[in-house]
């Protein structure tokens, strides 16, 4: 590197000391710039280096600190800053000959406020997992000492500590004497061993805390109000070390430095692992999270660690249909893995049909498809097929499963009208606000609005909060019904303010059997089992009702779903329909938003969602965008480097069809439906309005019960009892031996092998097959009847033959998959 | 290690009931005459080896530790519970009233009462870390102990190296896995699934045999016309599933045919008598099945005591809708699990395959202490009582305390990391054996650091 750039951006860095961090130089200091407020304050800086946008090393343990003015502070070797006194001054780090300055300011370096309970006592005591689950957190306490989980109730807490073992627990005179820092420092016996250290920050926080008089918790403490992590993200190669920073900042407007009492975890442990301290390490190739919990708050940094880099040709040629392709194709190249190339028009008919309708195309289709010449042949497709029948049946059914229609637990005309209101909402494309809004304040006469059953499946305040929010929110909040949510930020106080937005909703009995009449009713509340009391009815983050408040409080729920900036309810949706079309969500699983569990390409997902929420929640526009990206109709045959993928959409990842789909597709195939007791021949699994109907097929192919809210239910993998179904089962060979089958149709009509092998592969596989399928195929056939001369005989051996190769295609990985 | 005692435990008491006559325990009684037991062995279908098995009863739902084997009978009303505790064959070990059968089988099992955990009392993180010895966090998923021991030893015969029994651990509320599985070990590793009751009627595996009319001859030729068409595309060769639907055809072709395997899963050769022993129900003759499995080769068997804990009477003895009633362990669960438990003990051991099958059997976690204002008691991880017997393990015994409530590990406290441990060493698997991990890094099978409970041994 020439010395003149370098010389250049020191001109620059001396007039723009305090300004945003020079472009030009390769290294910046992170945070950029930093106030420590009040004479304990302190911070520390990492030294990191630029590429472009891109963070790409922690340098931090390469640069020497040093402050231009020590009279305002002082720099450890590690990059920590703590003052001496008012003043504004810099911070600089050198690495290399590359020199880097951040603007640090001190104010009120007289004023030594005592720590604050709820805002440093209460993190250590977290940070040490005194008030964990496990210790004392329990809800039983620990060895007669309980706090609550993480912290959550500063005053509970207080109380606890305050007036519990007078002179004991905590000794005012004699800070060093109390017990709780005795026990965690091991210096009487503790069943959780040792936990801090008497030279540490912690114990100093705790013992002059109860020097300074033990300084109650009050409300006007500052209050957290975000938390900030640097980097946000970072590039990193195998191998790599990197620190972060994590800053709160609160309602007084100070930032604090909080790395130190931060809990961190890694969302893929194969990439990048990371240590109680915030020190991540590189293991592996691909991205990963490092998510950050602070005082119930959720922050995180992205680790990328690439694989060589790839020539940008490769990214720059690539189809670019709409947003969803403009995202993928960046994180493809951030990552360093190629795209594959398009699947072709055979198997994108098939694609498209089985994820938007759960049909296979029929043989002419397929033929007809092949040979359209439009260039817009694949946008009308979809087209047609999300105003087709099979549209409806197909998203019917998947909500159906959402909302556990059955007649296990309703009455037969109850579950027919419920699910009737479902088939008419998709059918009519009810945006999802609406849609949602119809269920959650559904009333009235169950079987004339059929929407009303959810009450009836869902009886009580506790099941409707846990089943609302699994379906609209992909929010699993049971643990938080007895206890705080203990790796979320849902409290128990959330989860019974929620719970009391439902507790307002009368059943009683309606004319006929079996029919329930729903009512909102102006009274009635659920107590919170612990403290007895009533919370103010409230949608988790949302502000909290009046309980006086006589209105239909569903009605408050339903709003605050389709508040714009509800962070779950529209990514929810979007999720679990890219799902179905992709086999994953970007956020995996497709029902489990926490904060700790990040999507995979989180640019695509907030563009997704913007672009679903300006189009008022129009799933069938959703469906379109997917369908139309480029990035749907990429092959699922991997090219080199980007085999392992399966999360960045690089190539489609094949997936075995869901158990309805497969024995529809099996009758269409053989021509021979499949029966289901009570209703008209010719019905299809997909059109079964209930789970209840017997089929061991189904069941071995994983379909869901719907008894609980959770998309865990369906199961997708592959397993034996799979494979013995297929190879003996009564469902493939029983609709090949059927008279009514397209085999006994076609051997009746002296179709020639060839015809009957061109027709199997278009009906069956979607496509025609090669010569050389054609030319084995036909041998086997013909080797079957050799020899066979008695004219009965040749026609039964004819019809074993071809059954037996219409079973070997209905058995193909190829038609078991969607691929 | 072989125990010929059971005998013994048989009383001849007044009124000597049909019953109690085929309670007395000879192989006959139970269904295998001694020379179809020696044919079984010369055909080697019965373990003869020195490698161990096991039968992990997985008691899904969590049992109270002080209403079963960790009872505080001098302990207040609101903790020591409604139960009264018994004498069993130990002296001086006591079990909770609602086990008199598992009474007098005592002198077999050893009882660890300080299993505890620290982490969330939730059923799935429970499952996970008593089956895997492990926490499911940062992506990766551990194997079960099961399927490590498929993994190492690979399957005896034709019959599968691992079997689950009746079906997977369903929906328990925190939406995790369950560790049931093969996790990064792949899903070829992932146990036979039976999917089906063994207990209703007419029970038998889901679709083992080809239908009649499909002959030898047409098998062969649907394997051909497959292979052929199976060619076609290119996609499924980087697919995990593509390939483990392979692997499932290979090993479903090979259970098809082998007598042995079809055997095995045949409940109905076994005489009614023997089946109402174990207790009709579809935990009773899931244990059944598993002692007919292990004897015809199988290494591991899994028996999920229940799918759920919801809508369904369990050991999840909460006190309130949707979950289980305290009283359900005197009436449904006790007694359900007595039966089974107590005859698979006398069966093996009466069959000579104790000497080589480890027993185990626990729950999740355990359960408050005190009792909750709905009369149930809630997850308790704090401490609780597993159950190991069989194979190298030394019964009769009790292997640490808990406190005077059941709270917490008085003595020699045991995490689920040692359980797992445990089951290796008790299995014959090396401790310091690695694992092809993720990225391929290998992953022991526990940490470092980790010992088994030799007191068991």
């Amino acid at each position: 590197m020439s010395s003149r750039p370098r010389l250049w951006s020191a001109f620059l860095a001396m007039f723009l000391a305090f300004g945003p961090p020079c472009l030009a130089e390769p290294i910046s200091l992170l945070p950029g710039k930093a106030h420590l407020d009040g004479r304990k304050a302190t911070q520390r800086f990492l030294v990191e280096r630029r590429e472009g946008n891109a963070w790409t090393s922690d340098l931090s343990d390469k640069a020497t600190f040093s402050v231009e003015n020590p009279k305002v502070a002082r720099v450890s070797a590690d990059g920590t800053v703590t003052p001496q006194g008012d003043g504004t001054t810099a911070v600089v780090a050198k690495v290399d000959g590359h020199e880097t300055r951040a603007e640090l300011v001190v104010s009120h370096f007289d004023v030594d406020s005592p720590w604050s309970f709820k805002n440093h006592v209460l993190p250590v005591f977290t940070k040490a997992g005194c008030n964990s689950g496990a210790c004392h957190g329990a809800a039983a306490g620990k060895a007669g000492f309980r706090l609550t989980l993480r912290g959550y109730g500063p005053e509970i807490d207080y109380d606890v500590l305050s007036r519990q073992a007078v002179g004991r627990r905590v000794v005012k005179s004699a800070p060093a004497e109390s017990l709780i820092l005795l026990k965690p420092t091991g210096a009487i016996d503790h069943g959780g061993g040792t936990r801090i250290s008497t030279d540490s920050l912690e114990y100093r926080v705790i013992a002059e805390w109860i020097a300074d008089g033990m300084t109650r918790p009050s409300d006007a403490d500052a209050k957290i109000v975000s938390l900030a992590v640097s980097p946000d993200a970072v590039r990193l190669s195998l191998g790599d070390r990197q620190s972060v920073v994590v800053q709160a900042t609160y309602s007084d407007g100070r930032v604090a430095d909080v790395t130190r009492w931060a809990k961190f975890a890694s969302t893929d442990e194969t990439v990048a692992k990371v240590d109680e301290d915030g020190s991540i390490k590189v293991e592996g190739r691909g991205e990963a999270s490092v998510t950050v919990w602070y005082a119930s708050l959720v922050g995180r940094t992205t680790v990328t660690s690439p694989s060589k880099a790839l020539d940008p040709k490769v990214f720059a040629t690539a189809e670019r249909r709409n947003l969803i392709d403009v995202h993928n194709l960046a994180k493809l190249q951030s990552l360093g893995i190629p795209p594959s190339p398009d699947s072709g028009d055979a198997a994108f008919l098939r694609r498209a049909m089985l994820d938007a309708t759960g049909t296979l195309p029929a043989a002419e289709v397929v033929e007809a498809f092949l040979i359209d010449r439009n260039p817009n042949k694949r946008a009308e497709l979809v087209n047609r097929l999300l105003v087709s029948p099979e549209y409806v049946d197909y998203w019917a059914y998947k909500w159906s499963d959402l909302f556990l229609i059955s007649s296990k637990r309703l009455a037969a005309p109850a579950m027919w009208a419920f699910y009737s209101a479902i088939r008419q909402s998709v059918a009519e494309n009810v945006t999802w606000d609406k849609f949602a809004r119809s269920i959650v304040t559904a009333k009235g006469d169950s079987q004339t609005n059929g929407l009303a059953n959810y009450f009836v499946l869902h009886r009580d305040p506790i099941d409707l909060t846990e089943s609302a929010s699994m379906a609209f929110l992909g929010l699993s909040l049971t643990c938080a019904r007895c206890h705080n949510h203990p790796m979320e930020k849902w409290t128990q106080d959330q989860y019974y303010g929620m719970a009391n937005l439902f507790s307002r909703v009368k059943l009683k009995d309606g004319a006929a059997v079996g029919d329930v009449v729903v009512l909102p009713s102006p009274e009635g509340d659920i107590h919170h089992p612990r403290t007895g009391g009533i919370m103010p009815p409230q949608p988790l983050d949302a502000k909290a009702l009046a309980i006086s408040d006589r209105g239909d409080r569903r009605e408050a729920f339903a709003s605050w779903l389709a508040q714009k900036d509800n962070p779950y309810f529209a990514r929810a949706i979007v999720n679990r329909v890219w799902h179905n079309f992709f086999s994953r969500g970007l956020i995996d699983p497709e029902d489990d938003l926490r904060a700790t569990n990040p999507s995979s390409d989180e640019p695509l997902m907030n563009a997704l969602v913007a672009d679903f929420l300006a189009h008022h929640y129009d799933i069938k526009h959703l469906i379109r965008t997917i369908m139309g990206s480029a990035v749907y109709a990429r092959s699922s045959v991997p090219v080199p480097g980007n085999e392992a993928d399966i999360k960045f959409l690089s190539h489609y990842v094949v997936k075995r069809l869901p158990a309805e789909v497969l024995l529809d597709a099996m009758s269409q195939v053989s021509g021979v439906p499949t029966p289901f007791t009570g209703y008209p021949a010719g019905w299809r699994s997909l059109q079964l309005p209930d789970t209840k109907p017997e089929s061991t097929f189904l069941d071995a192919f994983g379909r869901p019960e719907r008894e609980s809210t959770c998309s865990c239910e369906r199961s997708v993998e592959p397993s034996m009892g799979q494979a013995l179904s297929l190879l003996n089962g009564e469902v493939v060979n029983g609709k090949l031996r059927s008279d009514g089958s397209v085999v006994a149709k076609a051997i009746a009509a002296g179709m020639s092998d060839d015809a009957m092998i061109d027709r199997l592969f278009l009906s069956a596989l979607s496509r025609r097959p090669t010569e050389a399928e054609r030319t084995k195929l036909g041998s086997t056939l013909a080797e079957s009847l050799a020899g066979i001369k008695d004219p009965k005989l040749i026609v039964s051996a004819k019809r074993a033959a071809i059954e037996d190769l219409y079973w070997a295609t209905l058995t193909s990985k190829e038609f078991l998959f969607n691929h | 290690m072989f125990r010929a005692d059971a005998n013994k435990s048989v009383r001849f008491c007044d009124g000597l009931t049909r019953r109690d006559f085929l309670h007395a325990g000879s192989l006959a009684t139970l269904g295998l005459g001694l020379p179809a037991f020696a044919s079984l062995q010369a055909r080697g279908a019965v373990a003869k080896d020195a490698d161990v098995n096991c039968i992990m009863l997985f008691l899904v739902g969590a049992p109270s530790q002080l209403d079963t084997w960790d009872m505080k009978p001098g302990a207040p009303e609101e903790i020591r519970g409604p139960f009264k505790p018994i004498a069993t064959k130990i002296p001086g070990l006591q079990v909770s009233e609602i086990f008199p059968r598992m009474a007098g089988q005592m002198d077999k099992v050893a009882l660890l009462r300080g299993v505890h955990y620290e982490g969330a009392a939730v059923h799935d993180i429970g499952h996970q870390l008593m089956q895997t010895g492990r926490l499911f966090t940062g992506g990766i998923e551990y194997p079960n102990v099961g399927c490590v021991l498929s993994k190492l030893k690979g399957s005896k015969g034709d019959t599968p190296p691992n079997v689950l029994l009746p079906k997977p651990i369903g929906p328990t509320g925190g939406n995790m896995p369950h560790g049931q599985f093969a996790g990064f070990l792949g899903k070829s590793f992932d146990p036979f699934v039976l999917n089906a009751d063994p207990n209703a009627k007419g029970f038998k595996v889901p679709d083992l045999l080809p239908p009649d009319y499909v002959t030898s001859a047409r098998e062969t030729r649907r394997k051909s016309l497959r292979q052929a068409i199976d060619g076609g595309v290119a996609a499924f060769e980087s697919s995990a599933d593509a390939k483990l639907l392979d692997a499932n055809f290979a090993q479903a072709y090979r259970l098809m045919s082998s007598k042995t395997a079809r055997e095995a899963f045949n409940l109905n050769s076994e005489p009614d008598a023997v089946r109402d022993r174990y207790g009709r129900t579809r935990f009773g003759q899931s244990c059944l099945l598993a002692r007919r499995l292990i004897e015809r080769g199988v290494r591991f068997v899994t028996v999920n005591m229940f799918e759920t804990v919801f809508n369904e009477i369990t050991w999840d003895i909460h006190g309130s809708a949707p979950f289980s009633p305290i009283e359900c362990y005197k009436n449904e669960v006790g007694p359900n699990f007595d039966n089974a438990y107590s005859t698979l003990l006398e069966d093996l051991t009466q069959r000579g395959l104790l000497a080589n099958t480890m027993v185990l059997a626990f729950g999740e976690f355990g359960r408050t202490p005190k009792i909750n204002p709905a009369g149930g008691r809630d997850h308790h991880p704090g401490c609780w009582t597993a159950l190991f017997a069989g194979g190298p393990i030394k019964g009769g015994q009790v292997v640490g305390a808990s406190d005077e409530i059941g709270s917490a590990p008085k003595d020699r406290p045991v995490s689920t990391a040692e359980i797992a441990a445990t089951i290796y060493h008790g299995l014959g698997i090396k401790l310091d054996t690695d694992l092809p991990g993720p990225q391929g890094r290998p992953i022991r099978i526990v940490d470092h650091g980790v010992e088994p409970v030799l007191e068991l041994f």
